[in-house]
């Protein structure tokens, strides 16, 4: 259906162009800018209290597409250069009904000057990153995104066959090279039911079934702690970066409906 | 994005020219017939190019209806996001409807079947919008792809409603170009939805 939906939108904005939009309706007007800051104090005040959020354009950079092609897939990065003073970040996608998508919690084998991962967008919206600082403050950065329907889209498949070799993971590695961080690629086979899709035949909801925890570890140090939420796409991908010393990359993820799976990977040693 | 959208939709004519007979729910986004009465497959789906009896609108045109001299009354029967039934209690739940400024939010008044009681407060309030006049322009719109508000267009159209306009875009073809309102649910819809429960 989307692409449909894609060239129909198209078109009207051609035809919007074309016949010139009054003012009054364009956007960027304040109205809907104020409605989404006073949205996100809402949010913010509901995960951080009443702790200051400082904007900030080095700590953490937020990209995504600006329009995105598939409302169900997004594709976010997170760069975090300062490895020694990030502490965790956290993904919050302000109009998606459950607006904290993730939260990452790094660990001593971590190296975050590059995280990502896909994850569902409901309505055009605000997106935040948040991170706290390894001396407990915190600071955001934005990015306005263009998808819809995100949230509800179904799979296109069935759940059975949507739920098939659930749990399989897979693990890529880059290069690497002595002395630095080696980037690794976790695949996890996981629908990730968000619990608004409905199934098209039956017209039922198929219940929320999503990664709620996920730990990386390099042997027994912590890469990264992942809670999930039904904000992050089927079958997860998650780009992230450690500090190898040759020991086996641990991975245990557990679902909201108690479902429970480990897996080992050989982590590269570094060549010359 | 054009040029990526426009060849399925070619391999779709094409495709249509060997399938005459569309299948409910249509899977393809051309020569989906207008059913003869009240749609009755699911809500997501492709939608027809018309609606008998009412206008079909793009944006550009709705923009006109609300700046021109007969303000149009808009009628967003979008469904209400659905909270999982087991999602976390404590867990941060906060949906939010943006949608046309001014749009009066009857969720789901493009469900088939809907109860007797429930279509008759859908009368109501369209006629209380339009201070019984059935000359006034309606607007009616949900999601794209959504037959809610064909539904609820087709439902006005034939209770004689002769300024019927559908806005298949809805929502997401609103929300591209225009300022858009976080809307909250009809007071007298909810309430009557609330009894019903």
């Amino acid at each position: 259906m989307r692409p449909t939906f894609a060239l129909a939108l198209g078109l009207a904005l051609s035809t919007a162009a074309l016949a010139g939009v009054p003012a009054a309706y364009a956007a960027g007007a304040s109205d809907t800018d104020q409605e989404r800051a006073a949205r996100w104090q809402e949010i913010a005040k509901s995960i951080f209290g009443d702790r200051t959020i400082a904007p900030t354009d080095t700590l953490v950079k937020l990209e995504a597409p600006k329009r995105a092609e598939d409302a169900a897939l997004v594709p976010i990065t997170l760069t975090m250069p300062d490895r020694d003073k990030i502490k965790a970040v956290s993904l919050i996608i302000d109009d998606n009904p459950a607006p904290y998508a993730a939260k990452f919690e790094f660990g001593p084998a971590a190296d975050t000057s590059e995280l990502k991962l896909r994850v569902r967008v409901n309505n055009y919206t605000d997106m935040h990153a948040v991170v706290e600082t390894t001396d407990g403050k915190l600071f955001e950065a934005k990015q306005f995104v263009k998808a819809s329907g995100g949230c509800s889209a179904p799979m296109g498949m069935s759940d059975e066959e949507a739920m098939k070799g659930m749990g399989d993971m897979r693990m890529k590695f880059a290069d690497a090279k002595p002395g630095k961080p080696v980037d690794a690629t976790l695949m996890i086979r996981h629908p990730n039911f968000s619990g608004m899709q409905m199934n098209q035949v039956t017209r039922e909801y198929t219940p929320a079934r999503y990664i709620d925890k996920l730990t990386v570890s390099a042997g027994d140090q912590t890469i990264f702690t992942l809670t999930g939420d039904i904000s992050i796409a089927s079958n997860p991908v998650i780009n992230f970066g450690f500090k190898p010393d040759g020991k086996p990359i641990q991975v245990a993820a557990s679902d909201n409906q108690g479902g429970h799976w480990t897996r080992s990977f050989t982590a590269p040693s570094p060549t010359n | 994005m054009r040029a990526r959208s426009i060849l399925p939709r070619m391999a779709a004519v094409a495709a249509a020219a060997f399938c005459l007979a569309a299948a409910q729910p249509a899977d393809s986004p051309v020569n989906v017939p207008e059913p003869s009465g009240l749609y009755t497959g699911p809500q997501r789906g492709y939608t027809p190019p018309t609606l008998k009896g009412a206008k079909v609108v793009d944006a550009a045109a709705v923009v006109a209806l609300i700046d021109g001299p007969d303000k149009p009354v808009l009628i967003d029967v979008a469904m209400r996001e659905k909270k999982p039934a087991n999602f976390p209690e404590g867990r941060l739940w906060l949906p939010v409807h943006p949608s046309i400024p001014g749009a009066v939010w009857l969720p789901n008044a493009g469900a088939v079947p809907l109860a007797p009681e429930r279509e008759a407060l859908f009368f109501e309030r369209v006629s209380q919008l339009t201070g019984g006049d059935k000359a006034k322009p309606v607007v009616v719109f949900c999601h794209v792809e959504c037959w809610g508000s064909w539904n609820a267009g087709k439902r006005l159209v034939e209770k004689g409603y002769t300024a019927v306009h559908w806005f298949p875009l809805g929502v997401e073809g609103w929300q591209d170009q225009h300022e858009t309102r976080n809307l909250t649910e009809d007071p007298a819809w909810k309430k009557s939805q609330a009894a019903e429960r």
